[in-house]
């Protein structure tokens, strides 16, 4: 069993060191360098602990920090396993591809912070720690904006996710208090409107599409694409809300995905339609963790980790693209598959894994989801079929506009447009990952049907149902 | 011979192009694509190997099965009870149209070989071919609807992009969006047929929709909802075998490479909508009503494209609109219940079409030299057609054969503008949602900052 706490410091560390590196570092580029190999390391580590069964059975409870008595402050399990590399996963992606230029050392700092805030949130069951890493992810995001071109969309998040944030705290007071029985229907509503307007869940939306169109695309995907709105849900929500308010909160899910789906497909600029395009998948994860039958729940868990992952390796794309070629109009055919096939095809790649294409990952997670949504409410799962439809136009749109016609020709002659080695390892490994999973996706797939048959058995206890 | 497994020459029939595509695409992914020598000959072989186990297939079950037999390989995503499983259901049909399907993609992989060579996008295309290849072997023996739509969805996927082949050319990458548009309409009722049949006859397997057997669809479905999941199927064939109201993309399509035209919109991919059809059979008739649907859209699609065929102003377009005309006459035939006249009208048309596709390009050269040796064009009398029409009826079929019949401006004024109208006004709500919460001046200056993390 100390074996497991070393394998979990260890993953900590690597953060942790590169924290501490930035803070006095001076050369940017080596700074990534060590980012990346702590990244990597880290990545190695937590799938060394998700592989290993009796690494998922640690927990360290503080009674005073948690609601039942029972919640762990720190803790591996069934569920948050397989969250762990997802984590390490999003690190690496964003230390790697992100341009030189686009990183200075305050970045690699808080994109340090970050992963190690969502590692310590995926980590734990306690509302209290929760709460308080949700503080420390929103300042965190908050800070990437606070330079004067992105004062609106700092205000914007501002209020959107301090709001979010102010609501999870009164919840917590409401149902921890002395009046948690009589109160403690209202406070679990209060987390609810959080996690919803931190999932950007229709109509609490509005600042996703503003601040990935107008604000720092690189933050706002580290800051989405964990998706510890899903995770809130997970454990706080799931288990404790009424059968009633779980579908409501489904049917708010599942028509926001056909909603970011629709919107992604006439979106002008690629950086809101990657906004819209998040807000759909990430609303399919919340429909199906909503869900009461065990695939609904299941499929909600797998399509987290690949959406959330196909979806971040969609969205660099498009920052590697803005380096070299600026802002990108989606009513334009930018050209550029010859110099660059390796990005279009990965591009194209991840885009397919978000809508669910056979043979990657997102395929099982979605057939999964339409048939729990079907078995739970027979009209509402067609909303999926229609969500996916438009989220593959979308995603075709955005390769067909990015990648085909003529490019216009390089400004200067030297001027090198394709991948570095870097970027070239990083986006062919996450493809690998997409369709090797998905051609022999059973490990995963069963390991989240184990981690939702566990929430439905905590689920019956606590709520008897 | 008869003592080879079945379950094993299947798999391999279906599975080799499968591996080719694996092969070739990681080859794509790695940025190490294969020389043409080795993709033509790992193309040719893989087809080779398909062509010989499905045929073998077909030997074997004439020799020693008569019912439908279901070939599980096994649970796919998971040990728990709801997961993919890979089945396939075969029978004379399935083998003989899944046998088709690789004779005619090896003839096209060999005619490409020597089409395509020196093209930048060679390995692009044995890609796409081996995707729809897997595909359309899918769609031939799938099982149950997981493994039917895998297959739909490769064929749909890999048509869009050989259209947009020559992808610099902005008019193919736009036509390739509007194929796909349509093609995902009919991935979107398809899959609403697979959810619906698992919703009422809980369970996915296609023995219950195709099989000819006791436990078939008659006693498990109802006639309403045997009605409206044929109506979801007739409107996914209508997607993909252009059927009208859909009929439009297909002159579009016609931007691919002359190869790839051939073996999608002359012989197997225009057809799968009518295969499908085919095996829905049992399920067809339980529905008179989506049986009158059916053969309304067949023989209004018939009609429309033998006129529109008429009027087209290249050898491509012109062959697809005929190729769609005898869809068209396919899909009457199979609401009339003559499966077997259907599926051999199929069979035939699928490679008549194919060797025309093939070879439209020589047609246009053997045309100009009849023109060089008389000196003039060959003459052309009036058919009944002109005899039996008068001038201003003839003219007025004209100018509605020109347009195409106006379905694409009548889904446009229909479907697309209010979508996409509809669309752009939430987003202009989803702006002033942020200007309630907070408004600020404009013009609004953005100070340029490179910076992303």
């Amino acid at each position: 069993m100390s074996d497991a706490w070393l394998w979990l410091a260890g993953t900590a560390l690597a953060p942790a060191v590169v924290i501490i590196a930035a803070l006095f570092a001076v050369d940017v580029e080596r700074l990534r360098r060590l980012a990346v190999i702590a990244a990597a390391s880290m990545l190695l580590a937590t799938f060394v602990i998700a592989a290993t069964p009796d690494f998922r059975r640690i927990a360290w409870t503080v009674s005073s920090l948690s609601w039942g008595g029972s919640e762990a402050i720190i803790r591996v399990d069934t569920l948050s396993a397989a969250f762990l590399p997802f984590a390490a996963g999003l690190w690496l992606l964003t230390v790697a591809v992100t341009p030189r230029a686009s990183l200075d050392r305050g970045g690699v700092l808080r994109t340090a912070l970050a992963t190690l805030i969502t590692l310590a949130s995926f980590l734990t069951e306690s509302a209290v720690v929760l709460l308080l890493l949700s503080v420390a992810s929103v300042w965190t995001f908050m800070a990437a904006l606070q330079d004067s071109a992105h004062g609106y969309q700092r205000r914007i998040a501002g209020i959107y996710l301090g709001g979010s944030t102010l609501l999870f705290a009164i919840g917590v007071v409401l149902m921890a208090g002395p009046a948690a029985p009589r109160t403690g229907t209202a406070g679990l509503w209060c987390i609810v409107i959080a996690a919803l307007i931190r999932k950007g869940i229709v109509p609490f939306h509005a600042w996703v599409p503003e601040v990935f169109d107008h604000g720092r695309l690189g933050p706002a995907i580290l800051f989405s694409a964990p998706q510890l709105g899903a995770y809130m849900t997970v454990v706080l929500i799931v288990p404790r809300a009424s059968p009633e308010a779980l579908r409501l909160i489904a049917i708010l899910a599942l028509g926001t995905a056909v909603y970011g789906a629709a919107l992604a497909l006439v979106q002008t600029s690629a950086r809101r339609a990657c906004g819209y395009l998040f807000m759909s998948q990430s609303a399919l994860v919340m429909a199906g963790l909503d869900g009461r039958s065990e695939s609904a729940l299941a499929g909600g868990l797998l399509v987290w980790l690949s959406a959330g992952l196909a979806f971040a390796g969609l969205a660099r794309c498009v920052l590697v693209l803005e380096a070299r070629r600026g802002r990108l109009d989606l009513r334009t055919f930018h050209g550029g598959y010859e110099r660059m096939p390796l990005l279009a095809i990965t591009f194209l790649g991840m885009g397919l894994a978000c809508t669910g294409f056979p043979g990657t990952l997102g395929f099982v997670g979605q057939e999964l989801l339409v048939d729990g949504a079907v078995d739970e409410f027979p009209v509402m799962g067609f909303a999926i079929v229609v969500a996916s439809a438009l989220t593959g136009l979308a995603v075709l749109r955005m390769y067909f506009s990015l990648f085909c016609g003529r490019a216009s020709p390089p400004a200067a002659p030297g001027l090198r447009f394709g991948l570095t080695r870097r970027e070239t390892w990083t986006f062919v490994a996450l493809v690998i990952a997409l369709v090797g999973f998905g051609l022999a996706p059973r490990p995963l797939v069963d390991s989240r049907f184990a981690a939702a048959a566990e929430i439905l058995r905590f689920r019956e206890g606590s709520v008897g149902r | 011979m008869p003592g080879v497994p079945l379950t094993v020459l299947v798999l391999v029939g279906a599975g080799s192009p499968a591996m080719l595509l694996l092969v070739l695409g990681t080859a794509s992914l790695l940025n190490r694509p294969l020389p043409e020598r080795w993709t033509a000959s790992l193309a040719g072989g893989a087809m080779l190997i398909s062509f010989a186990a499905l045929s073998l297939a077909f030997v074997v079950y004439g020799a020693t099965a008569t019912d439908t037999q279901l070939l599980s390989y096994g649970a796919w995503s998971t040990s728990h009870e709801r997961g993919v499983a890979i089945e396939f259901l075969v029978d004379r049909l399935s083998l003989a149209f899944a046998a088709l399907s690789a004779a005619i993609a090896g003839v096209v992989s060999a005619f490409s070989n020597r089409y395509l060579h020196r093209e930048p996008g060679y390995n692009r295309y044995f890609v796409l071919l081996a995707m729809f290849v897997t595909g359309i072997l899918l769609v031939a023996l799938a099982g149950n609807i997981q493994v039917l739509f895998v297959g739909w969805e490769f064929v749909g996927l890999s048509s869009a992009l050989l259209v947009a082949f020559f992808h610099e050319r902005p008019a193919a990458v736009a036509n390739a969006f509007r194929v796909l548009s349509v093609y995902r309409i009919s991935d979107a009722a398809m899959l609403s047929a697979a959810v619906l049949l698992r919703n009422v006859a809980g369970t996915d397997s296609l023995s219950l929709l195709f099989g000819r057997t006791a436990g078939s669809a008659g006693s498990v479905l109802s006639g309403t909802d045997a009605t409206m999941i044929s109506v979801l199927l007739i409107v996914a064939v209508a997607g993909k075998s252009a059927l009208l109201p859909f009929s439009g993309w297909l002159p579009r399509a016609m931007e691919g490479p002359t190869p790839s035209s051939a073996v999608y919109y002359g012989s197997l991919s225009i057809h799968a909508g009518c295969f499908l059809l085919l095996r829905s059979a049992p399920l067809l008739e339980q529905s008179l009503a989506a049986r009158v649907l059916a053969g309304a859209l067949g023989a209004a699609t018939a009609l429309f494209a033998g006129l529109t065929t008429r009027v087209q102003s290249d050898v491509k377009s012109s062959l697809a609109y005929a190729s769609l005309t005898q869809v068209g006459i396919i899909v009457v035939e199979i609401a009339l219940g003559w499966y077997g006249i259907a599926f051999i009208h199929l069979a035939g048309h699928a490679c008549f079409r194919l060797l025309q596709f093939l070879s439209a390009p020589n047609v246009l050269h053997d045309l100009h030299g009849i023109e060089d040796a008389i000196g003039d064009r060959p003459s052309s009398r009036g058919g009944i057609f002109e005899r039996v029409t008068s001038a201003r009826v003839r003219r007025r079929l004209f100018l509605f054969a020109l347009e195409r019949g106006f379905v694409d401006s009548v889904l446009d004024r229909l479907v697309v503008e209010p979508f996409t109208g509809m669309a752009r006004r939430l987003t202009r709500l989803d702006a002033w949602l942020c200007e309630v919460v907070l408004p600020h001046r404009r013009p609004m200056t953005v100070a340029v900052d490179d910076r992303d993390e």
